[in-house]
């Protein structure tokens, strides 16, 4: 992660200026967002216009029973996954093996994690905690014979078991990094080539479109893909770069007999046309995550099963409701590094500032917690009352240490000395 | 702390006044999401201080509240408010060199780095005072301080706090600008036995050797 966040750092400061194109990169997602309708509509009409199909899914639930319905309308038995966060986000792996059919993860730590049966903590790198020693352990049963913990054994392994289900799988899922609205395009970006073989493979491809994550032209899908690899990875691009338009044609020697997207709403609308509107740019870069100290030590498993860092802390409550996801607003000290972290400029930690102010003006905060800012902001309110809370405070600091938030902090640190004299009675 | 930054800005020759009415700028319910709590308190910000000469700060959380959050909260005019190091280097103040032969370690607190971006000047002022400056291995990474985040989180923010106290161990003494993260990595080097965490004002005005 360290590498990550440093290749960052080094790939923004060789782009010639940055800080212009992150400025490109964030008028070009604001403004496709403020009309997302008409650019959905651009966008269905292309992509129909090439053969594909397309599905609104307003809910998790609408998308998983289009993605089962093709499979199950083509007999599929196994479907082979490209990357996908959104595709975690519905659960759409329950939802197929509910119908009795088999997703395989191709994604090499997607792959580790489904084997181990866990939910990625990191939205670039899924499965970053794990050590060679758990994946020789996990290949290990499933090759039915010990594999060493050697990087290019492990690696064999993968490409052992994937070939089998690249060769054979009957749907390929994946998401999409972008989507062109005027050309009805899909862009995929990957280091391991699951992209390409998922999508050529087998006959159908089935791709999962947040309803956002749209840009209007490929001059514009230039501007973001000069950030997105050097934002998530340092990466000038990935090892595979690929713009998907339209099923195969009459002639065509490469693609899929049947392409379909499913746009996915599932709580995005609820952040159009208000303050929260900007986090629809967010690109999936993983920056922010990278270089947030609370991630850092918390862990991607802290802030849910699907998205983590400050990106989910802003977002998951906007999708779910604040009150299911209460805690994600505070896992946080505010310290901004993401903000400057924003390939698009998302101002992360005002948005959580915001978020902080519902959660009290919504009454999803404690009585108690009210009550006490309440009886703070009214103790203070009045600089006599200020100074005998502090007179106070001397006296009953060691009980204020054994109760509530002073009996949280003394856990780990001392009480803090107040002076005996104030200041303002010296001078 | 507060008498530091009186010797110091009367050592650069300004006369400085203390208005006693003052209690907060209502910043942790402000950060907290509690913006009536906040306005209540921040008004006794604008009863206290009047606007006929600069607002100097020993905090650089308070400087950025006062500066970028407490007008439009309360709905009024903007103060002209410093920072203490960043007002002190504008001056060019010339003050006596307390920390000879000291080595100090500095902490960029995340207000002062990224909302009010004064890195150098606090750094300038502690390298003139004759303190050898050793660098934090991550001076940018927040201290876990964070406000009410070290009571709602407190795993976390000590685990922050661990790391930036580790960072500093070549060091005769952690320095930082902010009250805030002072006063939470102190606390926790008084309880794991960590060296000294001072403020900027006390190491330049007493020096950062006790």
């Amino acid at each position: 992660m360290q590498r990550m966040l440093e290749g960052r750092t080094t790939a923004w400061a060789d782009l010639p200026d940055v800080e212009m194109l992150r400025e490109r990169a964030r008028e070009i997602r604001m403004r496709t967002i403020s009309d997302l309708d008409r650019h959905l509509a651009d966008f269905i009409a292309a992509f129909e216009a090439r053969g594909g199909k397309v599905h609104l899914a307003r809910t998790a639930e609408e998308a998983n029973e289009y993605i089962v319905d093709v499979c199950l309308r083509v007999g599929a038995q196994l479907v082979a996954k490209s990357k996908s966060m959104a595709s975690e986000e519905i659960r759409v792996n329950e939802a197929l093996e509910a119908a009795g059919i088999r997703p395989v993860e191709c994604d090499l730590g997607e792959y580790i994690l489904q084997l181990a049966q866990e939910h990625p903590i990191h939205i670039i790198l899924p499965a970053i905690e794990k050590t060679a020693a758990d994946v020789a352990e996990l290949f290990s049963a499933v090759e039915g014979a010990p594999v060493s913990p050697e990087l290019e054994e492990l690696a064999a392994v993968a490409r052992r078991q994937l070939r089998k289900v690249f060769l054979s799988a009957d749907v390929g899922l994946t998401g999409a990094n972008f989507a062109v609205s005027n050309t009805g395009s899909l862009c995929l970006v990957t280091n391991e080539g699951n992209g390409g073989l998922v999508t050529s493979l087998p006959k159908v491809h089935i791709a999962l479109l947040g309803m956002e994550r749209l840009v209007p032209t490929l001059d514009d899908l230039a501007v973001l893909l000069q950030l997105l690899p050097r934002s998530a990875t340092g990466q000038k691009l990935t090892s595979y770069t690929r713009v998907f338009t339209g099923p195969r044609r009459v002639g065509e020697m490469d693609g899929p007999d049947e392409l379909h997207v499913v746009i996915l709403d599932n709580g995005r609308s609820n952040l159009r046309g208000g303050r929260y509107e900007e986090m629809l740019a967010c690109i999936r870069c993983g920056a922010c995550l990278n270089v947030c100290p609370v991630y850092r030590k918390a862990g991607g498993g802290a802030y849910g099963p699907v998205y983590s860092g400050p990106m989910a802390a802003v977002l998951v409550p906007l999708l779910v409701g604040l009150d299911r996801a209460p805690a994600l607003p505070h896992a946080s000290s505010l310290c901004g590094a993401c903000t400057v972290a924003c390939p698009v400029k998302m101002p992360l930690h005002e948005l959580l500032l915001e978020l902080r102010k519902d959660l009290v003006e919504e009454r999803v905060a404690s009585a108690r917690e009210r009550l006490g800012f309440t009886l703070w902001s009214l103790a203070w309110l009045r600089p006599s009352v200020y100074r005998a809370s502090t007179f106070l405070g001397r006296l009953a600091a060691r009980l204020g240490g054994r109760l509530g938030p002073g009996r949280t902090w003394t856990r780990g640190r001392e009480l803090p000395a107040l002076a005996r004299r104030r200041y303002r009675d010296l001078r | 702390m507060v008498a530091d930054a009186e010797l110091l800005l009367r050592e650069a020759g300004h006369e400085v006044d203390f208005p006693r009415e003052q209690v907060c700028c209502g910043q942790p319910a402000f950060n907290a999401g509690h913006r009536a709590a906040a306005r209540r308190v921040a008004r006794t910000f604008v009863r206290a201080f009047s606007r006929d000469r600069p607002v100097v700060c020993p905090s650089g959380s308070c400087a950025t509240m006062v500066a970028h959050y407490l007008p439009e909260l309360v709905g009024c005019e903007p103060y002209e408010v410093w920072e203490l190091s960043a007002f002190l280097a504008q001056a060019e103040s010339k003050l006596p060199a307390r920390n000879t032969g000291c080595s100090l370690a500095y902490h960029d607190s995340c207000h002062m780095l990224r909302e009010l971006r004064i890195a150098d000047e606090p750094r300038r002022l502690l390298e003139g005072s004759g303190a050898q400056l050793v660098a934090l291995p991550r001076p940018d990474l927040c201290c876990g301080f964070g406000g009410t985040f070290s009571v709602r989180q407190p795993e976390i923010s000590l685990a922050m706090a661990d790391e930036k106290l580790a960072g500093a161990r070549a060091a005769d003494a952690l320095v930082t600008a902010d009250p805030g993260c002072l006063m939470h990595l102190r606390a926790r080097a008084a309880r794991t036995g960590g060296q000294p965490v001072i403020h900027l004002a006390t190491a330049l005005a007493r020096g950062a050797r006790p």
